[in-house]
């Protein structure tokens, strides 16, 4: 007989031993303990998870936003006259009334906020191409307090403070919103 | 495995049923002591749960679970062994093979191959229960119990050898 034969014929006997299967007390156990350690984990494993998704989405929405700045930015200036309309449409945009030009306001301005830190030129240029010719200094009290925002953001406290006084004696009777007044403020 | 490592529970399930039988006759017959095998067997599964983060995509699952047992059946061996030198003064217990009790029974032939595997070498008789319960090439049980290709083939064909013999003996 071949050695391959007799070597089935060794696994037939082999199986004819027995197939013996562990006690179901014991599956049990094993099983139980898979299961407490995936509850053991499962908690921490999806807070990981939000915590991964919250910082992507955070990344990405910082990523996107100065492209986004720059669209709106340059959306007024084409469609209104290019000299008066930039600081009306910021200006307009504090009055509840007008319905169209706060979304424009607010998404220009939204964006320079939350990318203060990382976006500070592209921030810079949607604020210059906004405000037309005159890019150097801020030409509604907006730009200004984003201005002080921004330096307050990198550190630079003197000149925030030195601006802010600035800003008090060129317009007084502004009403800072609350919002804009914890960024800008002297601390 | 992965299914199971990513959090789901059913996975392990259906992991466990897959290879419940051949891995419990694999230690059963290893150690031939039904307590202590049922202890090794459960304590392989808790090495299994515990260790599922470094289970990786590359190794089949079944030469994971075997390495892992492989690994707890060469401790299980050494401590005994360590034990049976502290306890070299005292008579050794007899193998079982010569139990006269045994003997008598294995004028059977299943009882012959029983006897057979038990008397021998633990890697030989590892390589044949690889091939046998967990349906391993000759690469894999080299790959589950860390040992060359060569040295799992031979101790695959002395196994087989010894067991063909028995069988003929009747």
């Amino acid at each position: 007989m071949a050695d391959a034969d007799r070597d089935a014929r060794v696994s037939e006997r082999y199986r004819a031993l027995g197939r013996e299967e562990p006690p179901r007390a014991l599956d049990e156990a094993i099983l139980a303990a898979a299961r407490r350690r995936r509850a053991r984990w499962a908690v921490p494993v999806s807070i990981a998870a939000v915590v991964v998704l919250a910082v992507g989405v955070t990344l990405r929405v910082q990523l996107e936003q100065p492209q986004e700045a720059e669209k709106v930015a340059l959306a007024p200036k084409v469609m209104e006259a290019p000299a008066s309309a930039p600081p009306t449409a910021a200006l307009e945009s504090r009055a509840p009334a007008a319905p169209a030009p706060p979304t424009v306001a607010r998404k220009r301005e939204a964006p320079a906020e939350a990318a203060a830190d990382r976006a500070e030129p592209a921030g810079r240029a949607s604020a210059s191409v906004a405000v037309g010719k005159i890019s150097s200094a801020p030409q509604t009290p907006e730009q200004w307090l984003e201005r002080i925002a921004r330096l307050r953001d990198a550190g630079k406290a003197r000149e925030a403070d030195e601006s802010f006084a600035e800003f008090r004696k060129r317009y007084p009777d502004y009403r800072i919103p609350e919002a804009m007044r914890a960024r800008v403020a002297p601390r | 495995m992965l299914a199971y490592r990513q959090g789901d529970a059913g996975a392990f399930e259906t992991l466990y049923n897959r290879h419940k039988g051949p891995l419990y006759r694999f230690v059963l017959r290893s150690i031939r002591e039904r307590g202590l095998a049922e202890e090794l067997y459960q304590e392989i599964w808790m090495r299994v749960i515990e260790a599922r983060g470094r289970y990786s995509v590359q190794a089949k699952f079944t030469t994971w679970l075997y390495t892992i047992a492989h690994n707890r059946l060469t401790d299980h061996w050494r401590r005994r062994g360590l034990q049976l030198v502290e306890l070299a003064d005292h008579d050794p217990p007899a193998p079982a093979a010569y139990e006269p009790a045994r003997r008598a029974e294995a004028r059977e032939s299943l009882a012959r191959l029983a006897l057979a595997l038990a008397a021998l070498p633990e890697a030989q008789r590892e390589a044949f229960l690889l091939h046998e319960e967990a349906g391993m090439s000759v690469a894999e049980i080299a790959a589950a119990t860390g040992a060359g290709e060569e040295a799992a083939k031979s101790r695959l064909r002395y196994a087989l050898a010894k067991l063909r013999e028995a069988l003929a003996d009747g």
